[in-house]
């Protein structure tokens, strides 16, 4: 029998302490798996929502973060430069106002409302129905068609409250062509898309039509396309999807990293202990039988492989338990996190990755080695004599 | 003139305790040779369980000389001393020390499967020592449904499965009834019998005296050997 059956049996033959171990590490490898996950899910996330809308540049005024710094004053002259630019293929603007709407007398919903301007492309995917081609038509989400009851052709009333607009801008009724998913639609909230004409005079400033942004599909070298826009004009700042995504890291997505990382090693540390506490209790039980198999000629390195599989299979059985555990752990904390204010519906906190597999793996497999060791050295220098007379005394 | 297994010369062992060293065995010469039986009597801490360590291997001495099968077990490795263990000698406990969660039969191939031996021959001579101590038909029971006695015989058909030259046995009938005690030393006569030399360390004078030496010790010495 060799030492991985024997450690088998070892472990059948106390259940309950085998059970503490497997449950212990399952309910901590499904919070290593669920911390790998947080630490990489939004940034994939956003990354992938930034993908799925076909343009790869941004374009804003300051360093800051498109719509947080200030406006590009003049939106279509902005976005009429960049098109020039032989290395672009298209270039739209982008601006975000709160707003209200309802259909005749119906419930008001909340939102927002976009205005985009410029070349092909929208950050909207028609459902039903067509998309805005004129200045009275809107989209809207299935949100705001569900709270205000408009289906398509309704008219319905839009109030927007805008940052650089009037003080009180005068209502607008706009008719609706088409039933969209907005690319970063809010749960519960209403989106509205339409002209950046229509925005402007929504926002009662029918003259100006700034933008938070430019959105610029390149040619198909971004970073090149980046560079020109950026040696165009000085007041246009250009970002690759990759540079906006670094910015993100650096900026707000660092504190779900440090979260990650700390509640990993705490996580690890914890299984570490549970481990070595079990081992060491399991191995100071059966000191007199690893006495006397060491004294019936058993080699130092079996009785410590004995140990060092036990550890194995604890957390090697806890840690396949973790996977569909973290999972599902993973799917209940994003919804729990998705309900703060104002997150968009297709961002995602847990995002699986293969590489989060083996991480985990290896995690595991380096915190089964590392929680063996106390107990593997207790084994290992164990005095054969003293231990058999202490037993027999004892 | 029988072969030496084991030979000690002027042997002594000594602990270092928090309240000073203590001499457990001192200035101990003596040998083992093929097919001799000897017991190791004494009041209790005299010194007979860690002259039979000594002997085993699985302690060395303070000083003097110790001979395993010509060598010197003071310059052996633990590598090399696990593997002298492993194939010439085997180990009876008080205590059994059977593993619990392995069959009777699973425990006697326990030390087969360390020392290589193969699947098939490791269960046929399982059944065979079984057979030898009676217990063939516990060979698929656990320890913990055998009695002590049978328990006892498992642990000596595990110490004879790597067919040791020397077995020896440290208080083999200590927890044991009187009837029990009386199976267990009419099969350690029938294994000294077959050959393999004994060395038993014993309370108990009943079971001493079945032995053709009696070494009586007495604060770490012997004291008187009593041949027969």
């Amino acid at each position: 029998m060799n030492a991985l059956a024997c450690s088998w049996r070892s472990l059948v033959r106390q259940p309950a302490r085998t059970a503490l171990g497997v449950i212990g590490v399952a309910a901590v490898g499904a919070l290593l798996f669920d911390m790998l996950l947080l630490s990489e899910g939004l940034m994939i996330s956003t990354r992938n929502m930034l993908e799925s809308m076909d343009f790869d540049i941004r374009v804003t005024s300051t360093d800051q973060m498109p719509g947080r710094g200030p406006d590009i004053v003049d939106g279509p002259a902005a976005a009429a430069l960049v098109a020039t630019l032989p290395s672009v293929s298209s270039v739209i603007t982008l601006r975000r106002e709160d707003a209200r709407i309802n259909q005749g007398d119906s419930r008001p919903a909340f939102g927002s409302v976009v205005g985009v301007g410029g070349g092909f492309g929208r950050p909207w995917t028609v459902l039903r129905g067509t998309d805005v081609a004129g200045d009275q038509e809107i989209v809207i989400n299935e949100f705001a068609s569900q709270v205000t009851g408009a289906e398509l052709g309704a008219s319905i009333t839009v109030r927007a409250r805008c940052a650089d607009g009037a003080t009180s801008p005068p209502p607008m009724d706009l008719r609706v062509t088409g039933i969209a998913e907005f690319t970063f639609d809010i749960l519960g909230e209403s989106s509205v898309g339409m002209t950046d004409i229509s925005l402007a005079d929504a926002c009662g400033t029918p003259g100006a039509i700034p933008a938070d942004f430019l959105m610029v599909k390149s040619g198909g070298d971004p970073a090149g396309a980046a560079a020109d826009i950026d040696a165009l004009s000085p007041a246009l700042l250009a970002s690759t999807n990759d540079e906006a995504i670094g910015q993100l890291q650096q900026r707000g997505f660092t504190y779900f990293r440090q979260i990650s990382t700390v509640l990993t090693t705490i996580t690890v540390a914890f299984a570490l202990l549970l481990i070595t506490v079990l081992l060491t209790v399991s191995v100071n039980q059966r000191l007199g039988e690893v006495a006397a198999l060491r004294a019936l000629g058993f080699s130092q390195g079996r009785v410590v492989l004995d140990v060092l599989w036990e550890s194995v299979l604890i957390v090697g059985l806890g840690g396949v338990l973790s996977l569909p555990l973290g999972a599902l752990m993973a799917v209940w904390l994003d919804s729990i996190l998705k309900r703060m204010p104002r997150i968009p519906a297709d961002l995602h906190f847990f995002v699986f990755q293969p590489e989060a597999i083996w991480i985990h793996g290896v995690l595991l497999a380096v915190t089964a080695l590392t929680a063996a060791i106390y107990p593997m050295l207790i084994v290992a220098r164990l005095p054969i004599a003293t231990t058999l007379r202490n037993e027999v005394v004892g | 003139m029988s072969e030496v297994i084991v030979s000690a010369e002027h042997v002594g062992r000594e602990f270092a305790m928090p309240a000073g060293p203590v001499i457990a065995v001192q200035d101990v010469t003596l040998s083992v040779t093929e097919g001799e039986y000897t017991a190791i009597s004494g009041p209790s801490g005299c010194g007979k369980s860690t002259l039979l360590h000594m002997l085993g291997c699985v302690d060395t001495p303070s000083s003097g000389t110790l001979v395993f099968g010509g060598n010197d077990v003071s310059t052996l490795k633990d590598r090399a001393r696990s593997l002298l263990r492993l194939r010439q000698i085997g180990f009876v406990f008080q205590r059994f020390y059977l593993l619990p969660m392995l069959t009777a039969a699973e425990n006697v191939e326990l030390p087969q499967a360390e020392a290589g031996t193969g699947k098939d021959e490791r269960r046929r001579r399982s059944l065979e020592l079984l057979e030898y101590v009676g217990l063939a038909h516990r060979a698929d029971h656990r320890p913990s449904q055998l009695s002590g006695g049978e328990m006892q015989r498992v642990a000596i058909a595990r110490a004879l499965a790597n067919r040791p030259r020397l077995l020896l046995a440290d208080e083999p009938t200590g927890e044991l009834d009187q009837a029990t005690s009386e199976q267990v030393a009419l099969l350690l006569d029938r294994v000294n019998a077959d050959g393999t030399a004994l060395v038993i360390v014993t309370h108990d004078p009943d079971l001493a005296g079945r032995s053709r030496r009696v070494l009586t010790m007495r604060d770490g010495r012997i004291e008187r050997e009593v041949n027969r």
